[in-house]
């Protein structure tokens, strides 16, 4: 019996694929680029299956079956019913004792910063792990790594307008 | 001989103003009750010593000089891994190092003393100190896909130590407890006594900072400032936005998100000021590095 709602759970697991919703109209190409074949339009709302991801680009299952590609920043992901990962193994783990099938992960928590005991020879053994610039850079050049040169872009909080923060300005 | 007509004023004067300044060290909450019981003229004068304080206090804890800085960090991280300690994995430990130095180097502080590390913790969330000191936990590495996902982690800890917004919060009103430390270890610094003493108080204090937050727009500046970084280093900066699907996918009453979340802006409005500030503007550098042999040997 036990081992028949273990299963039943790995299989919702599994079952529960990554999916998204699509934020705004767009069209779902053949290829990940820009002037790709386009397959079809997307509209807001539509619920995708993500099947994995390049660049700036996702690709993703339309509910009618089609395939393709759209924008990363179209699609936003929410947790649904679903459990994250490690929550799922520790259901599992504490199923298996018979007892609760909820969450007990017992995470870093508020009240274990708080009282933490300090711990300096653990900030010796981190420096020990320390690499010097140089070591850094010859590793990543082996793998394929370059410095690019990139143009500013002045970071702004995207979802507040000056209005919003400044009731003031409303009255103008 | 007449007696100095501003003799009586300049004693009843005194008094408040030492009243304010002590005020001011203790904290703005207790000196604004203060400020009710003056009146008139002195209002302003108080108001003023107050906000002249306040400015003194938080330039003061932005001008920390590197080792001090250093100091800071130490103790934070002392504390923060008194709670979880490092993952006993020495080959993950060098590669977090190998990948977060490359990407600092790209940074505003090239040269700093960057060290990186995983700490043995389920939960989801990252953490960086004054000085260059950076920890991931174990459930956000597990969950990591790519080296460009871990780029983009490193970069947005990396930008909280360049753009000093760990030290900007502690010098907040937010934490007034960790202001007036901050303000006494400068004041301990600049009369060359021991820091060790202090050290204890001030990773606790400092530590407050994991538990409270940064500010929100810290974290969109982190964000933003962190994907064109990771872009420098020649990462896909749009793997930060997998970063953040990945965190929006995660159920927020999971206990493993419970910090993260508590402290940071939702995934959704991360996305959000993503898409409006970022956009499509990085895409020239999207088809940069996704992932490398040596995050696969290490991820095994």
């Amino acid at each position: 019996m036990k081992t028949v709602l273990y299963s039943l759970l790995l299989v919702s697991a599994l079952a529960a694929a990554e999916s998204g919703t699509v934020i705004r109209k767009t069209d779902l190409r053949d290829k990940p680029f820009l002037d790709a074949k386009v397959l079809a339009p997307v509209a807001t709302d539509t619920q995708v299956d993500i099947r994995g991801r390049k660049g700036a680009w996702m690709e993703v299952r339309l509910p009618n079956g089609q395939q393709g590609w759209i924008k990363l920043l179209n699609v936003r992901t929410s947790s649904g019913q679903t459990s994250s990962s490690a929550a799922l193994s520790n259901v599992l783990r504490t199923g298996s004792s018979g007892k609760t099938v909820t969450t007990g992960v017992k995470g870093l928590t508020a009240e274990q910063i708080n009282n933490a005991s300090p711990n300096p020879a653990e900030v010796d053994r981190m420096n020990g792990y320390s690499v010097s610039g140089n070591e850094a850079k010859i590793q990543a050049l082996n793998y394929g790594l370059k410095a690019m040169g990139v143009t500013p872009i002045t970071p702004s909080n995207g979802n507040n307008t000056e209005e919003q923060q400044n009731p003031n300005m409303r009255r103008r | 001989m007449p007696r100095p007509v501003f003799s009586p004023d300049l004693t009843t004067l005194c008094k408040p103003m030492l009243a304010l300044l002590m005020a001011a060290s203790m904290g703005s909450a207790q000196a604004i009750d203060l400020n009710k019981l003056l009146s008139g003229e002195n209002l302003n004068t108080a108001i003023n010593i107050l906000s002249n304080a306040g400015d003194a206090a938080k330039a003061s804890s932005g001008n920390l000089g590197p080792e001090q800085e250093d100091a800071l960090g130490r103790s934070v991280m002392a504390n923060l891994l008194g709670a979880a300690p490092l993952v006993r994995d020495s080959a993950l430990q060098r590669y977090v190092n190998q990948v977060g130095r490359w990407v600092a180097l790209q940074s505003d502080m090239p040269n700093l003393n960057w060290r990186f590390g995983v700490i043995d913790s389920p939960n989801i969330n990252s953490f960086a100190a004054a000085g260059g000191y950076i920890l991931i936990t174990r459930g956000l590495w597990d969950r990591l896909e790519n080296e460009a996902e871990l780029a983009n982690v490193l970069a947005h800890e990396i930008i909280h130590v360049t753009r000093k917004h760990q030290i900007k919060a502690i010098a907040s009103s937010k934490t007034q407890l960790a202001s007036s430390q901050l303000i006494s270890l400068i004041a301990d610094y600049n009369s060359n006594k021991s820091y060790s003493k202090v050290g204890e108080k001030l990773g606790k204090a400092g530590s407050e900072i994991f538990v409270r937050g940064l500010d929100k727009n810290d974290e969109f500046e982190a964000d933003q400032l962190g994907m064109q970084l990771a872009a420098k280093a020649g990462y896909n900066p749009y793997a930060m936005v997998s970063v953040l699907q990945l965190l929006g996918r995660v159920n927020p009453a999971d206990s493993t998100v419970a910090l993260m979340f508590s402290t940071h802006p939702s995934p959704q409005d991360r996305l959000n000021s993503i898409d409006s500030a970022i956009g499509d503007k990085l895409e020239p550098w999207a088809e940069g590095v996704e992932n490398t042999a040596r995050f696969n040997q290490v991820k095994r």
